[in-house]
C-alpha cells in the first residue's frame, strides 16, 4: 500500500514545466509578429508566390495537338477586329453552342482568354494556348488532371512503351457540353450458328445520360 | 502357334450362331453403320451440327461417357467376389463381366474421340512424340487409367481363356497379381473421371468432394443392373449355367448402392437448398429451372421417381427375389442414372456460366444417331465377346493341335 | 555365247526400263506433292500439317516454314495475302490490364475493334470481350445482362463491365490441356497453339471468366476485312475445331503498340501496359484506385483489374 510518504515528488517539475510553457507561448506570439511583418511585405512580390508546376511525379506526357481539329480557329481573324464585351449574356450566331458547363457557375470569359481570343486562360488569367487545354481544365477539375498527368484517366495513343502521347481533355469531352452523351451501342453477341437464343435481347430502357461527371 | 489358332477359333466362334444370332448382330451393325455415316458428316461440317455451344461446351457425349465408365468400373463387382472371396458360383461368370467391361471402356473412349474437335490430332497425345500433360491434367490420367484398364480387361481374360482353351491350368501367381490391379485399377478410372469434373472451381455444380463417391454409388447400381440382365439374356439364349446366387448378390449390391447413392443425392439437394446461395445455381436449374429456363428439370423428375421406385423394390426382399420384379428394378435404375449421371450431371454444370448467362442446350439428330451407333458398336462387340468367352467356358472350344503347345 | 549377249541385251533393257519406272514414280510423287488436293492445299504442305510439331518444339527454321503454310493456306482459304510473323515476347515486360468501369459506357466498341483486328469468324459467336449490363450496386454475375440492346447506352441505373480472358498467373486453362496446347508466355498471356489443340474443350470447363471460345465451324472472314498483319500465337486465321480467347493483341503489343479493344474505347476506360514498369499507368492505377478482379478466391491470380472512381 503506497502512503504519502511514497510518492515521488513533483512540485519541482510542475514549475519548471510551467516556466517553460511561458517562454514558448511567449516565443510564438514574437515570432509570429516578425513573420507578419515579414509576409506582408511578400504579399506584393506576385513572383514568389507558388505557382502550379505540373504533378510530383508526373511523367513527360507528349499531348497530341487539338489546334488541327478546330474548326474555326483561329480565333482572332474574327476578334482581332471585334470590341470584347466582358458582360455575362447570352450569345449568339456563331457562339450560340450555349454552355451546359458547371450548372450556370462559368461561362466563356471564364475559361477564354478576354483579349487574346487565340488562347483560353487559367484561374489567375494566364494565357493558355489551346493545345495546352488540360491546364486550363485542371484548374477546376484537379483529381481529374492528376489522374489525367499519370494515365490512367483519358485516353493513351499509338504505344503502350516509349512517349506517352496522350489526348487532350477536349479531344474527348466538348468543353461546352463536357457529358458523354449517350448513344446507341454496337449490336449485342451473336449465339452460335445453328442455335438461336430462347429471349430476345434485352432492349431496355433507353436514357439519357444522367450521370454527371465531376 | 496355339496362340494364333486360339484367335482364329474364337473368331470363328463368333460368327457361327442361329439365324437370331445373325439378325441381332445384322441390326447392330445397321446402327453402327448409320452412326458412322453421320459422324462422317460431323467430321466434314465440324461439330457445328451438334447442339453444344460456348456456353455448354459438353454435352450428349460426353454425358454418355460418364455413364459408361461407370459401367465399365462395375465389373469389379464380379471380380472381388470371384478372385478374392472365391466365389466358385461367380467366377463362371466373371469373364463375361470382364468382356462387358471392354465393351464400356471401348464405347467410353469411343465417346470421347467423337467429341473432338481435332481427332485428326490424337498423335498429339502420344507421351514424347506428342505431348502428353501428365500428371498436371486430369484429362490425361483420363487417358491412362482408361487404356490401362482395356489392356488390363483384354490381357487377363485372353490369358484365362487361353489356358482354358488350352486345357491347362492357368498359374495363379502369374495373374492374381493383375486381378489386384484390376480391381483398384477400375476404381480409378471412376475416380479419376470424377476428379476430371470435380476439379474445376470454375463449376461449382461439381466442384463438391462427393462428386467421387456419387459416382461410385452409381456406378455400383448401374453396372450390376446392366450385368443381371445381360446374364438373364444369357441364360436364356445361350443356355449358359448362370446360378441364382449370382445374381442375388448383384442385386443385393445393387440395393446398397442404390441406397448410397440416393443418400448422395439427398445430401447434394440439402446442401445447396437449406440457405441457397449463388453457387446452387445450377442445381436450381436442373431440378427447379432458372429464370423460366428448366428444359432439364422434367427429365431429372423422372430419373428420381425411376431410382426411388427401383430402390424400393430392391429394398423388398421377397421383390428382389422375384425375377420381374428384379428386371423391372434393374432398368428403372439403369435408365434413371443413365439421366441422373449423364445429360443430368453434365449439362448443369454449364448453366449457369461463370459470366451468368443461362443458354439451354439439346442434343441433335447428329449427336443422338452417333450415340446410338456407338452404343450398338458396344453391344455389337460385347456379343462378339461373350460368344467366344460361353463357348471356352463351357469347354465347347478347345485346341485341338499338337501337343507341343507352348503354355505358361 | 549369242546368249550371254542376249542375255547381256535383255539386263540393259531391263535395267532401263526399271530405271525409267522409278523415274516416272519420282516425278509424279513430286507433281502430286505439288498438286493441290485437301481443299487446294498441296500434299507436301498437308503433311508438313499433320506432323507439324508443338511451337515450343520447333527450330527457328520449323517456324519459318510453319509461317509461310500459314500464309499459303490463308491466300487458298480466303484469298488474301496475309504475313504472320513470330514476334518474340519483351524483356522485362509481363503485361497487365485494367478497367475503369465509372467510364464504360456499354458501346461494345472494344468488342468490334477485337472482331476485326484478331480475324475472328464474323458467324462463329467467337467474341473474345463480352461486355456485361450489371445492376448499379448489385456485382452477382447472374443478375447480369449480355444482349442488352437499348436505344442508348449507358441506361439508368446499370453499369458495364467487359470481361474478357484475364491472362491470369495460376491459369486452370493451363492445367487442364492434355496435350500443352496452351501455356503462358514470358510475357504474361496464356497463348494457344492453334495447330497443336485437339479440340476437347476441357480448358473451356475450367476457366471460370467464360474466356476461351471455340471453333465449332470454320470461320469466315470476308477478304476485304482480313487484317493481314498477324502472329502464329494471336491473330493468324485459325483452323476449325480449335480454342481460341484474348491474347492481348500479341501481334501488336509486342510490338509496342496498344490493343486493339484499347484504341477502339472512345472513353478511354481501358488501361494498358507493362506490369513490371514503375512508372507505368497500370502500376498507378494499382497503387493508387480501388482496384479488385473477379472472382478472386478462386485463386487464379488474374492480371485484369478493375477499378471505378
Amino acid at each position: 500500500m503506497k502512503t504519502k510518504r511514497d510518492q515521488p515528488d513533483f512540485g519541482y517539475l510542475s514549475k519548471a514545466l510551467n516556466a517553460g510553457a511561458g517562454l514558448a507561448s511567449a516565443a510564438v506570439i514574437a515570432s509570429f509578429f516578425l513573420l507578419s511583418t515579414v509576409r506582408a511585405q511578400d504579399a506584393t512580390k506576385t513572383d514568389e508566390m507558388i505557382r502550379f508546376e505540373g504533378y510530383p511525379g508526373a511523367p513527360e506526357v507528349e499531348v497530341v495537338p487539338r489546334k488541327d481539329e478546330l474548326f474555326f480557329f483561329p480565333c482572332d481573324q474574327c476578334h482581332a477586329s471585334m470590341e470584347p464585351n466582358p458582360e455575362i449574356r447570352p450569345l449568339d450566331t456563331m457562339h450560340d453552342t450555349g454552355i451546359d458547363h458547371g450548372r450556370g457557375r462559368i461561362w466563356c470569359l471564364s475559361c477564354h482568354d478576354f483579349e487574346k481570343r487565340d488562347y483560353l486562360r487559367t484561374l489567375l488569367g494566364e494565357p493558355v494556348d489551346f493545345d495546352d487545354a488540360y491546364i486550363v481544365c485542371g484548374g477546376c477539375h484537379a483529381n481529374r488532371h492528376k489522374d489525367w498527368a499519370f494515365g490512367v484517366h483519358g485516353k493513351r495513343v499509338a504505344n503502350w512503351a516509349g512517349t506517352r502521347t496522350q489526348y487532350n481533355c477536349t479531344h474527348c469531352h466538348n468543353a461546352h457540353s463536357p457529358a458523354i452523351p449517350a448513344r446507341p451501342p454496337k449490336p449485342p453477341p451473336p449465339v452460335r450458328a445453328g442455335l438461336k437464343r430462347e429471349r430476345d435481347a434485352d432492349h431496355g430502357e433507353s436514357s439519357t445520360n444522367s450521370t454527371e461527371q465531376e | 502357334m496355339a496362340v494364333i489358332r486360339f484367335i482364329y477359333d474364337s473368331g470363328r466362334e463368333m460368327l457361327r450362331g442361329p439365324r437370331e444370332y445373325w439378325l441381332w448382330l445384322m441390326i447392330l451393325s445397321a446402327v453402327v453403320a448409320y452412326g458412322a455415316f453421320r459422324y462422317a458428316e460431323q467430321l466434314s461440317t465440324g461439330l457445328v451440327v451438334t447442339g453444344m455451344s460456348d456456353q455448354v461446351s459438353w454435352g450428349f457425349y460426353i454425358a454418355n461417357f460418364a455413364f459408361l465408365v461407370g459401367i465399365a468400373a462395375a465389373a469389379v463387382l464380379l471380380v472381388i467376389p470371384a478372385y478374392i472371396f472365391h466365389r466358385k458360383d461367380i467366377k463362371e461368370v466373371v469373364l463375361v463381366g470382364e468382356g462387358m467391361a471392354v465393351a464400356a471402356v471401348t464405347m467410353a473412349i469411343m465417346f470421347v474421340v467423337v467429341d473432338l474437335g481435332r481427332p485428326d490430332r490424337l498423335w498429339h497425345m502420344i507421351p514424347f512424340i506428342g505431348r502428353f500433360n501428365w500428371p498436371t491434367s486430369l484429362l490425361a490420367w483420363d487417358v491412362v487409367v482408361l487404356s490401362g484398364y482395356l489392356v488390363l480387361n483384354l490381357a487377363i481374360p485372353f490369358y484365362l481363356l487361353y489356358t482354358r482353351y488350352c486345357g491347362k491350368e492357368a498359374s495363379f501367381r502369374l495373374y492374381f497379381p493383375f486381378v489386384v490391379l484390376a480391381m483398384f485399377w477400375a476404381i480409378s478410372i471412376h475416380t479419376v473421371t470424377a476428379f476430371l469434373f470435380s476439379a474445376n472451381p470454375a463449376r461449382p455444380f461439381w466442384h463438391t468432394a462427393l462428386l467421387g463417391p456419387r459416382f461410385i454409388a452409381s456406378a455400383f447400381a448401374s453396372g450390376p443392373a446392366l450385368i443381371i440382365l445381360t446374364l438373364e439374356i444369357i441364360r436364356k439364349v445361350a443356355s449358359y449355367n448362370v446360378r441364382q446366387s449370382v445374381i442375388d448378390t448383384l442385386a443385393l449390391i445393387m440395393a446398397t448402392a442404390m441406397q448410397i447413392n440416393l443418400f448422395f443425392v439427398g445430401a447434394e439437394l440439402f446442401t445447396d437448398f437449406y440457405n441457397e446461395g449463388a453457387h446452387a445455381a445450377s442445381i436450381h436449374y436442373l431440378f427447379l429451372g432458372l429464370d423460366g429456363f428448366n428444359s432439364l428439370q422434367p427429365w431429372i423428375w423422372f430419373a428420381l421417381t425411376l431410382n426411388v421406385t427401383a430402390v424400393v423394390i430392391l429394398m423388398i426382399n421377397p421383390l428382389r427375389a422375384n425375377p420381374v420384379y428384379l428386371n423391372v428394378a434393374c432398368v428403372l435404375a439403369f435408365i434413371g442414372i443413365w439421366i441422373e449421371k449423364g445429360m443430368g450431371l453434365v449439362i448443369p454444370g454449364f448453366v449457369p456460366t461463370p459470366l451468368g448467362e443461362i443458354f439451354e442446350y439439346a442434343p441433335t439428330g447428329v449427336e443422338l444417331s452417333v450415340a446410338a451407333g456407338i452404343w450398338a458398336f458396344g453391344v455389337l462387340m460385347f456379343t462378339l465377346l461373350a460368344k467366344a468367352v460361353i463357348a471356352i467356358e463351357q469347354g465347347k472350344l478347345r485346341y485341338s493341335g499338337n501337343s507341343r503347345s507352348a503354355l505358361l | 555365247m549369242s546368249d550371254k549377249a542376249d542375255s547381256k541385251e535383255e539386263k540393259n533393257k531391263f535395267e532401263m526400263a526399271r530405271r525409267s519406272f522409278l523415274r516416272g514414280i519420282g516425278m509424279s510423287a513430286a507433281a502430286t506433292a505439288a498438286t493441290p488436293a485437301w481443299g487446294g492445299q498441296t500434299f507436301s504442305d498437308a503433311f508438313a500439317d499433320f506432323f507439324q510439331k508443338h511451337y515450343q518444339r520447333m527450330s527457328a527454321e520449323e517456324i519459318e516454314e510453319a509461317l509461310e503454310r500459314i500464309e499459303r493456306k490463308a491466300s487458298l482459304r480466303y484469298g488474301v495475302k496475309i504475313d504472320c510473323a513470330n514476334t518474340p515476347p519483351q524483356e522485362g515486360v509481363v503485361f497487365g490490364y485494367a478497367i475503369n468501369i465509372s467510364r464504360c459506357q456499354g458501346y461494345r466498341d472494344c468488342v468490334d475493334a477485337c472482331v476485326k483486328e484478331n480475324n475472328l469468324g464474323r458467324d462463329s459467336q467467337v467474341q473474345y470481350i463480352r461486355v456485361l449490363q450489371m445492376d448499379r450496386g448489385d456485382t452477382n454475375l447472374e443478375h447480369s445482362e449480355h444482349y442488352y440492346d437499348p436505344a442508348e447506352v449507358p441506361v439508368e441505373g446499370k453499369y458495364y463491365m467487359p470481361v474478357q480472358c484475364m491472362q491470369c498467373d495460376d491459369p486452370p486453362c493451363v492445367k487442364a490441356c492434355p496435350v500443352e496446347a496452351t501455356w503462358m508466355e514470358p510475357d504474361g498471356v496464356v497463348v494457344v497453339d492453334y495447330d497443336w489443340c485437339i479440340g476437347c474443350r476441357y480448358c473451356m470447363t475450367a476457366c471460370p471468366y467464360w474466356a476461351r471460345h471455340f471453333n465449332w465451324t470454320e470461320p469466315e472472314i470476308p477478304a476485304e476485312e482480313m487484317n493481314p498483319d498477324t502472329h502464329f500465337l494471336g491473330n493468324r486465321p485459325r483452323p476449325r475445331g480449335v480454342v481460341e480467347k484474348c491474347h492481348f493483341c500479341l501481334q501488336r503489343t509486342r510490338k509496342g503498340r496498344l490493343p486493339a479493344c484499347q484504341e477502339a474505347c472512345p472513353t478511354g476506360a481501358r488501361i494498358f501496359g507493362n506490369l513490371l514498369d514503375p512508372d507505368s499507368e497500370i502500376r498507378y492505377v494499382l497503387a493508387n484506385k480501388q482496384v479488385f478482379r473477379l472472382k478472386e478466391d478462386l485463386g487464379t491470380e488474374p492480371k485484369f483489374w478493375y477499378y471505378s472512381d
